[in-house]
Order: structure tokens, then C-alpha cells, then sequence
């Protein structure tokens, strides 16, 4: 009996937790998630981007005559941000750089592509992401003679 | 150089690599900025009624500041949640850029 007492009230305090727990959601809260901190997930190289801009034919080790693309993917928002990819041989030669300003609404990917219409030499890449001018992410990949 | 080569210091070093004619681009599936970051306009006063209205959501917004803002009363979110369906899934996340339907408030 007196177990069948105590046992009404632990249940009272658990149901108390959950209904307030509830009343904690809803679109009256007014956190904000679009100040979620932008930020690079992932970057991934390849040889072709669909329409997503994700990589379609991924690798890291490409042919002279390949056109590199890199698929940087951003989690966040942010009313603008600016993503820049800087693409560098091995001897440290800068062979590209290109910017590309957004304003990421949760789940976005960009893509940045180089090219070189008389083939790329044989060597080590690398591309290094930076996001608002913060390195991001790193790549390294290679290029063999075709 | 010369003096090099004749010493047999250095061997024939490899010709520095041409970029000169890299071409490069970029795309993406974020929206661009927006030349001036969106600012809110100064808003309707609260109780307009009439015509729908679009309202740029800058960070910071919630559905229930935009309705309190809008209407005069928070709890109206629900109104501008219906108007927008197909771009909020879920009422608590709406992000900066985004063009939000504002239903006229009928009968204010």
C-alpha cells in the first residue's frame, strides 16, 4: 500500500518534465536558425559536377587534359559569405584563384573548376578552400601525363 | 648558370611550369548576395490591412517577429507559415533572403 503512494507522484513529476519540455517548441520560439555559423563540410574533386554542383565522377588523380572541378559543400546561412578556391603546384606556382560569393540559405554546394587547353603538367596539386578568408579545407591531388 | 653547370653543381633544372592560360569558374546552388545586404523596410504599420505584401527575411527573423510586426501580434505566424508553404517546412527555420508571402490581414 504504501508503494502504491509513492508511485503516482514519480509519475506526476515525470509527466511535469515532459509537458514542459513540449512547451518549448513551436514557432514562437524565437531563436533564429538562419545565424547558424556557415560553415565548410566538405570539399571533394572530381572530373565533371552535375546539376547539384556535386561531383558526378570523382577522383583525385587526374589526366592532363582533364577539367578539375571541386565541389565545396557549406552547412549555414548567411546573408553573404565568400567562398575562394586557390589552386597551387607542387613548386608552390599559384594556378589559379577564383572567388564566388554567396548567401547560403542551410545546405548549398559550389563548385569551382580550372582548365588548361594545352594540358596540365604532371605534378602535385594542391587547392586549398577558404571561407571568408579562413582556410577551410585542403585537397591535394595529382596529375599524370596522359 | 654557366659557372654551375661547368662545377657540376646543379643538373638541368626543371623548366618552371606555364598557368598562364588556366581558365577557371565557379557556380553554385546558394543565392548571391543581394547587392545591399536586405534590409527590412520600415514596415507596414501594424493593423495595415488589405493586399497581400512580400517581406524580405533578414538574420534575426522569426515568423513570430514578422507577424508580431506585421499584425501586431506574434501569435499570427501561423498565418504567414499557411502563406508560404511551399518554401517553410519548418516554421522555426526561415533564412535571411528568402521572400515571404504576408496575407493581408482580413477583417482588421
Amino acid at each position: 500500500m504504501q508503494h502504491s503512494r509513492r508511485i503516482p507522484v514519480s509519475v506526476c513529476l515525470a509527466l511535469l518534465m515532459m509537458s514542459a519540455a513540449c512547451n518549448r517548441g513551436g514557432a514562437d520560439n524565437t531563436g533564429t536558425p538562419s545565424n547558424t555559423a556557415l560553415r565548410v563540410t566538405d570539399v571533394t574533386l572530381g572530373r565533371a559536377v552535375g546539376g547539384d554542383k556535386a561531383i558526378t565522377d570523382r577522383t583525385e588523380t587526374f589526366r592532363a587534359n582533364d577539367t578539375i572541378y571541386a565541389s565545396v559543400a557549406t552547412e549555414g546561412a548567411a546573408s553573404s559569405a565568400t567562398l575562394r578556391a586557390r589552386w597551387t603546384f607542387e613548386d608552390g606556382q599559384v594556378v589559379d584563384e577564383s572567388t564566388q560569393k554567396i548567401a547560403p540559405n542551410n545546405r548549398e554546394r559550389t563548385e569551382f573548376h580550372i582548365s588548361k587547353p594545352n594540358g596540365w603538367p604532371a605534378g602535385k596539386y594542391k587547392l586549398e578552400v577558404f571561407l571568408d578568408e579562413r582556410s577551410a579545407e585542403t585537397k591535394n591531388f595529382d596529375v599524370r601525363a596522359n | 648558370m654557366g659557372i654551375f653547370d661547368k662545377l657540376g653543381g646543379k643538373k638541368e633544372e626543371k623548366p618552371r611550369a606555364d598557368f598562364s592560360n588556366v581558365q577557371s569558374g565557379s557556380s553554385t546552388t546558394a543565392p548571391e548576395p543581394s547587392a545591399p545586404a536586405p534590409t527590412p523596410d520600415p514596415g507596414p504599420p501594424v493593423g495595415t490591412s488589405g493586399q497581400d505584401q512580400t517581406y524580405t527575411v533578414v538574420a534575426g527573423d522569426s515568423l513570430s517577429k514578422i507577424a508580431k510586426r506585421y499584425y501586431g501580434d506574434a501569435n499570427q505566424w501561423r498565418r504567414i507559415h499557411e502563406a508560404n508553404r511551399d518554401q517553410i517546412t519548418n516554421p522555426d527555420l526561415i533564412h535571411p533572403g528568402q521572400r515571404l508571402k504576408i496575407p493581408g490581414s482580413e477583417g482588421a
